[in-house]
């Protein structure tokens, strides 16, 4: 029994926890133990006929397949187009919305001009505009790039604009009184105050980006992720598919860690800004 | 010699004034009401001089600054600011909360206004050296805001404004905020540094020790709408050290005529719709 005793102890909490208790608890270990264990139970389920395999093959077969697609070659094939379509859509989005974000954030004049425009496209789902793309600009790669480019756009431009919109006054006014000049305030100003902004607009377009890719790879390519998905879907091959979706997830994941790590190291200005990152 | 006209031309200015301010009155319209923040007044201020402006909160001191530092237009009346020079900025402005870039380092902050007029790296970095050390940030030159504390913020305000070598130094209460301890090193850094430049020095402050510590010249404001109410001399030695002055009967007795001058006039209240 403990005595009842006028002191509160306040310690380090390691020495409360044996060893082995803080390696299960860290949030490492658990990142990848959850995973883990969903893959092993559905491995379960399929041996076990729990789940119909024609739709959920167990995951040690698509293992087996995604190693025969890498050892094909075809994968890497696959991924690499995607990959490019992404990039170039992304930069073909993301440096108009900026400059144009930045540029209307600092001027009621353009915003009153344009916004109206802006807003009036942005709730159309972007995929809808995808046959008239295709209509002006073929079938080919142009047409892939433009629509994701314009996925892009929307995110980038309106987070810049919340970003400008979010900038502290008092920032502006620092620069009128030095004499800035309107270049030089955005560039020593505007931009970097709303990096933050940009930066989460970007990783909102990159995930739209990996939409809209997945659906233009249907129409006119051999090549893709997405071209890969929708095969296995007309010939029924559902082990390609899942290496497929594995595939898409993998990439926007990687590329949001390593959108992450940019920011954390663009942005080191900010206090606890790379606490973010691992989403 | 040129002069910067606030608003309208510049009628003859009492000669030897670099500040002059004249029927000067400034509202804010806040859609259906109007706030009346300065009453109408004259005042000039003479070149090298280090003016207090000292009144109850909410009397239009900032107000007053921020026209002064061509952020603001007067409602009616004119500011007529003399030009020494065209090299140099005409005034640069110490804010009252922290205005310093968070995304710069302390070095990039201070250099700021040198970096806007294109001055050569070489010359900036001598600059910016000199200030920093001057103000004691000498090892935090290639820190970030966030890692520094309030009053080191405050310190590469001051060290990026003095950095900008301008005719006229505009300071909105910089040390408000601050802890006693912090706020009188700050404030005899502040008379160091000054001593060395003599720039024309607008102060703002809420704090009759203030303004007697720092300047040669007290203005005191009445409560909203703000208008000076009286205009003292402080003719202490200089240079001064803050916590001995303190401890001067003349001091005393000055604090003591500047008190019962604010407790004449009613509290600034909160606006009324009328
Ligand atoms: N941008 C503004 N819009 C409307 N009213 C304002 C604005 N700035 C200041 N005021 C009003 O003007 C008065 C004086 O404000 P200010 O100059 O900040 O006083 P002080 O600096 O002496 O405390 C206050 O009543 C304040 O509410
Ligand atoms: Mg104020």
């Amino acid at each position: 029994m403990v005595e009842p005793t006028n002191e509160l102890r306040i310690l380090p909490k390691a020495s409360h926890e044996p060893g082995w208790r803080r390696v299960v608890q860290s949030h490492a270990v658990m990142a990848v133990a959850s995973p883990l264990l969903a893959l092993i139970l559905w491995e379960i389920a399929g041996r076990l006929g729990w789940i119909d395999q024609r739709f959920f093959p167990t995951p040690s077969s698509i293992i087996r397949e995604l190693l025969d697609l890498i050892s094909s070659g075809e994968l890497v094939v696959h991924l690499g187009w995607t990959l490019q379509r992404v990039t170039v859509g992304f930069f073909l989005g993301a440096v108009p919305a900026i400059l144009l974000g930045l540029v209307m954030g600092l001027s009621p004049t353009l915003t009153a001009i344009f916004r109206p425009i802006i807003a009036a496209i942005y709730p159309i789902p972007k995929i809808a505009l995808f046959p008239l793309i295709m209509l002006m600009f073929g079938l080919g790669e142009t047409s892939k790039w433009v629509i994701v480019g314009i996925a892009v756009f929307f995110q980038v431009f309106f987070s810049t604009l919340a970003g400008v919109a979010n900038i502290d006054r008092i920032y502006l006014d620092v620069a009128r009184n030095f004499g800035a000049s309107r270049w030089q305030a955005y560039r020593m100003i505007a931009m970097p105050a709303a990096l933050p902004f940009i930066f989460t607009g970007c990783q909102l377009g990159i995930g739209m980006a990996l939409i809209v890719v997945v659906v233009a790879e249907q129409f006119g390519t051999k090549t893709g992720l997405g071209y890969l998905i929708w095969r296995s879907w007309q010939v029924f091959e559902v082990r390609d598919m899942f290496v497929g979706l594995m595939m898409v997830a993998i990439l926007g994941y990687g590329i949001q860690l390593a959108m992450g790590a940019l920011e954390g190291w663009l942005i080191c200005w900010k206090p606890h800004a790379k606490t973010k990152s691992l989403l | 010699m040129s002069d910067r006209a606030f608003k309208g031309s510049a009628k003859a200015a009492s000669a030897d004034a670099k500040i002059a301010i004249r029927q000067l009155s400034k509202s804010y319209d806040l859609g259906h009401d109007q706030v009346k923040a300065l009453e109408t007044f004259d005042l000039s201020i003479h070149d090298g001089e280090f003016v207090c402006f000292l009144g109850p909160s909410g009397c239009g001191k900032t107000t007053l600054l921020r026209m002064l530092a061509g952020l603001e237009t007067p409602s009616q009346g004119e500011i007529v600011v003399r030009r020494q020079t065209q090299d140099r900025p005409l005034t640069s402005m110490i804010f009252q909360e922290t205005s310093i870039f968070p995304w710069m380092r302390v070095r990039d902050n201070v250099a700021f206004g040198l970096r806007i007029r294109g001055v050569p790296r070489l010359e900036q970095q001598t600059a910016v050296q000199h200030f920093l050390d001057l103000c004691g940030l000498g090892q935090f030159a290639d820190a970030y805001p966030h890692q520094l504390s309030g009053g080191m913020k405050q310190r590469v305000s001051v060290a990026r404004a003095f950095a900008n070598d301008p005719e006229i130094l505009l300071m909105d209460e910089p040390f408000a905020a601050l802890d006693e301890q912090t706020k009188i090193t700050l404030q005899q850094e502040l008379l160091r540094l000054w001593n060395e430049t003599r720039k024309t020095v607008v102060f703002i402050t809420h704090s009759i020790d203030e303004a007697l510590v720092l300047a040669d010249r007290v203005i005191v404001m009445s409560g909203r709408p703000g208008r000076p109410i009286a205009d003292i001399a402080v003719t202490f030695p200089r240079p001064r050290l803050v916590h001995e002055l303190k401890a001067e009967p003349e001091f005393g007795r000055q604090w003591h005529q500047i008190w019962s001058l604010l407790g004449s006039q009613p509290q600034a209240l909160p606006e009324k719709v009328k």
